[in-house]
C-alpha cells in the first residue's frame, strides 16, 4: 500500500468502520430476528437474537383443529409458515421471477442486434441511431411513468403482465454497452465468420453473443436487481389484480393489513424477499459489484 | 464495388471466390442482405425507443397544458395553469422544498460516507473484502422491504432503536456520554439524548420535524455502499507515481497528499458520482410511499410521490404531466451540468 500505515491507525480505521457496518447491518440483523419471535417478545424486545422460542399457539388453526395441541408450533416455524402458506407470498415470488427474466430476455433480444448493427455495419441512418441512443439514455423510465400509464391504460394493458414488463423492454443503456463492448471485437472475427457463409443473424447470435458472455453478465445482473426491487413501476400498473402483484408489492400489501401480532411473519416475509439477492450477492460478489455499478463504468 | 469485380474475374481455382458461396447469385443475395440486415437489427430497438421513451415525453408535454383526466371524455388546452399552480400553490412549495431537502441532503451525505469509507477501506491492511460487503448490502436488498424492516425499528414504541435510548437512559456512563454530559458549555437536558429521557423519545415517522431526516438517514444509507464501490474504482485509477512524486516534493501529512493528489484526481469520479446520486435521489419513491406517503404535513412530499399521488391516485394526468416535465427538466439540467464539468477536464491528466 501506498500509506504504509501505523498500527493505532488501522486500529482507528476498524473501529470507524465497524461503527458504519453496525449501522448498516441493523436493519438487516433486526429484521431476521424478529422474524424468529413471538408476538410477546418483539414486544418486550426480550428472546435474545433467535427468541426462545417457546412453542406458541396458533390462532387460526385453533378456531377449525380439534386439538389445541396440533395449533402449537415454534414461533420462527409459525412466522415463516405464515408468511409462505397463509399469504399468496409464493404467487408473488413467482410473479417476480416471470417479470425479471422476462425483462432481462427481452432486452437482450432487442439489444444486442442494435448493439450489433450499431459497431459492425455501416448503413444510412446508423449516426442518427446512435444519436438517439444517447438521448435516451438521460430519460428516466420512472419520471414518464405517468404518459406510459396512459398509454398502457388506453391499450387496456393495465394489470396485466404485458404492463409490467413492456416499458422495460428497451434497454437504452444494455444497447449503449453492449455497443461498447461489440466495438472492442476485431473487425476480422465478423469477416471470418461472413467467409464461412454465416449469415448476419448467425453472426450475431453464434459469434458475437458468446464473446460479450462477461458484458452480459453483468448486465443480467444490473437488470435483475433492479427489476426484481423495482416498487414504483408495478405501484402504478398494477391496481386491482392481486395476483400479479411482485415481491415489492406484496410486502406493501401486507404491511397495510396487519396488526400488532404479525410482525413476526411481516418480517419473515422481508426476509424471504431479500434474501434471493443478498446470497446471490454474496455467492458472487464481484460479479455483482460490477453489474451494479456498470452505469458508473461508462 | 471491388466485390462486384472480384466476381467478373476469371478466379484462380483455389481462390475463395470460386467456392459456390461466392457464386454471383449468393453475392446480389448478400448484397440485398446487407442492406436490409441493420435495419432489422436496430429496427425494433429503434421502434421500442420511439414508442417507450419518446412519444411519451411529448405526450406529457401536450398534456401538461390541458386538465386531462383518464375516463373523462373531455378536456380542454389550460395552457400554463397547472404550471402556474406548480409554481404559486403551497403544496407545491412544500413538494420543492421537501425535494431539495432530501437531495440536498442525501447527495452530500452518502458522497461523503462512501468517500470516506472508500478512504479508509482502501488503505486498510485486512478486512477490506469484510467491509465492501456489508456496505454494499443495502444497494442489493429490496428497498421497500427494507423501508418497512426500518419503520419497525422506528416505532415509538415497541421498536428497537426507541428501546434502546429508553434503556439507556438508565445507565449511568452511557446516558452522560449520549446526552453530551461530557461537552462543556451544553446543557444536557437540552441535548436530544438528556430531553428524550425526561419527555420520551420521537415518534420518527409520525412527527413533521422528525420524518423527513429519517427518510433521508434511509436514503443515505441506502446509497453510501454504492458510492463507495464507485469511489473504490475511482482511488484504484489514480497512479502510484504521484503519491511517490509527491512524498519527494515533501508532500508527508495524509492531509495533504489528500487534497493535493488523491482529491483532484478523483475529478471525473466525483462529477460522475454526484449526478447519479442526484438523479437516483430525485428519483427516490419506495420509502416516501411506504412510510409516510408525503405525510405528516405534506413534510415528505417528494417530486416523485407528488407525481404519483396527482396522476395515479387522484387521477388529474394533465397536473402529473406538468410535474413530468419539470422533472424532466432538473434531469436534463444535471446531465447538462455534468457534460460541461467532464468536459472542462476535471481530470488533470
Amino acid at each position: 500500500m501506498i500509506n504504509r500505515s501505523s498500527l493505532p491507525m488501522e486500529i482507528a480505521r476498524h473501529i470507524l468502520l465497524l461503527a458504519g457496518a453496525a449501522i448498516i447491518l441493523l436493519p438487516f440483523l433486526y429484521m431476521v430476528s424478529v422474524s424468529f419471535k413471538a408476538p410477546y417478545e418483539i414486544i418486550d424486545n426480550s428472546g435474545g437474537f433467535f427468541g426462545a422460542q417457546i412453542p406458541m399457539l396458533d390462532e387460526l388453526c385453533s378456531i377449525t383443529a380439534k386439538d389445541v395441541a396440533d395449533c402449537m408450533m415454534m414461533p420462527a416455524l409459525h412466522n415463516y409458515y405464515k408468511a409462505l402458506i397463509e399469504n399468496p407470498l409464493p404467487r408473488y415470488l413467482f410473479n417476480g421471477i416471470v417479470v425479471t427474466a422476462s425483462i432481462f430476455f427481452i432486452q437482450v433480444i432487442i439489444a444486442l442486434p442494435c448493439a450489433y448493427a450499431l459497431a459492425k455495419l455501416k448503413f444510412w441512418g446508423r449516426d442518427f441511431v446512435f444519436a438517439m441512443v444517447l438521448f435516451c439514455l438521460l430519460v428516466p423510465v420512472h419520471a414518464i411513468g405517468i404518459p406510459l400509464y396512459l398509454m398502457l391504460a388506453k391499450i387496456g394493458l393495465l394489470n396485466s403482465y404485458a404492463a409490467l414488463v413492456i416499458p422495460w423492454t428497451i434497454s437504452v443503456f444494455g444497447i449503449f454497452l453492449m455497443r461498447q463492448f461489440f466495438m472492442t471485437v476485431p473487425d476480422d472475427l465478423v469477416d471470418a465468420a461472413r467467409m464461412d457463409g454465416m449469415s448476419e443473424f448467425t453472426i450475431v447470435w453464434r459469434v458475437m453473443a458468446p464473446t460479450a458472455v462477461p458484458a452480459l453478465i453483468a448486465f443480467a445482473i444490473f437488470s435483475v436487481v433492479a427489476h426484481w426491487n423495482d416498487y414504483f413501476w408495478p405501484r402504478i400498473v398494477v391496481t386491482s389484480n392481486q395476483n400479479l402483484f411482485t415481491p415489492p408489492l406484496g410486502i406493501r400489501e401486507f404491511r397495510n393489513g396487519i396488526d400488532g401480532n404479525q410482525f413476526g411473519p411481516l418480517m419473515a416475509t422481508a426476509t424471504i424477499i431479500v434474501i434471493p439477492m443478498v446470497v446471490a450477492f454474496l455467492l458472487a460478489q464481484r460479479r455483482f459489484i460490477e453489474g451494479i455499478t456498470l452505469s458508473g463504468m461508462k | 464495388m471491388t466485390v462486384a469485380l472480384a466476381t467478373q474475374l476469371p478466379a484462380p481455382p483455389s481462390s475463395p471466390a470460386a467456392s459456390p458461396k461466392f457464386s454471383p447469385a449468393s453475392m446480389k443475395k448478400r448484397r440485398v442482405e446487407a442492406a436490409t440486415t441493420p435495419w432489422m437489427f436496430a429496427g425494433p430497438a429503434v421502434f421500442l425507443m420511439v414508442i417507450i421513451l419518446i412519444v411519451p415525453i411529448l405526450l406529457a408535454l401536450y398534456l401538461s397544458f390541458t386538465n386531462y383526466s383518464l375516463g373523462v371524455i373531455d378536456f380542454e388546452w389550460i395552457g400554463f395553469q397547472n404550471y402556474e399552480r406548480i409554481f404559486t400553490r403551497s403544496s407545491f412549495s412544500k413538494m420543492f422544498t421537501a425535494t431539495f431537502i432530501y437531495v440536498g441532503v442525501v447527495v452530500p451525505g452518502s458522497i461523503i460516507m462512501g468517500l470516506l469509507a472508500a478512504l479508509a477501506i482502501n488503505s486498510l491492511t485486512i478486512g477490506r473484502g469484510f467491509y465492501q460487503t456489508i456496505y454494499f448490502l443495502p444497494v442489493m436488498a429490496t428497498l421497500v422491504a427494507m423501508a418497512i424492516v426500518w419503520e419497525l425499528a422506528l416505532h415509538p414504541s415497541i421498536g428497537i432503536i426507541n428501546r434502546f435510548f429508553e434503556a439507556s437512559c438508565s445507565v449511568p456512563i452511557l446516558s452522560d456520554f449520549l446526552a453530551m454530559e461530557w461537552v462543556p458549555f451544553v446543557d444536557s437536558a437540552t441535548t436530544f439524548f438528556g430531553h428524550g429521557c425526561a419527555t420520551g423519545f420521537p415518534n420518527w415517522l409520525g412527527d413533521r420535524t422528525t420524518a423527513l431526516p429519517v427518510l433521508c438517514f434511509i436514503g443515505i444509507w441506502q446509497a453510501v455502499g454504492f458510492n463507495m464501490v464507485l469511489y473504490m474504482a475511482g482511488l484504484t485509477s489514480v497512479p502510484r507515481e504521484l503519491y511517490q512524486a509527491a512524498e519527494m516534493d515533501g508532500v508527508i501529512s495524509p492531509w495533504s497528499r489528500f487534497w493535493l493528489v488523491t482529491w483532484p484526481m478523483l475529478g471525473p469520479t466525483n462529477v460522475f458520482v454526484i449526478t447519479i446520486t442526484a438523479i437516483r435521489s430525485f428519483q427516490s419513491f419506495d420509502t416516501i410511499e411506504a412510510l409516510t406517503r408525503g405525510g405528516p404535513s405534506k413534510s415528505t412530499y417528494v417530486m416523485m410521490y407528488a407525481l404519483y399521488e396527482k396522476g395515479i391516485k387522484q387521477n388529474l394526468i394533465g397536473m402529473a404531466a406538468a410535474i413530468t416535465i419539470i422533472f424532466l427538466i432538473f434531469v436534463f439540467l444535471l446531465t447538462m451540468a455534468q457534460r460541461y464539468f467532464v468536459e472542462r477536464k476535471v481530470h488533470y491528466s
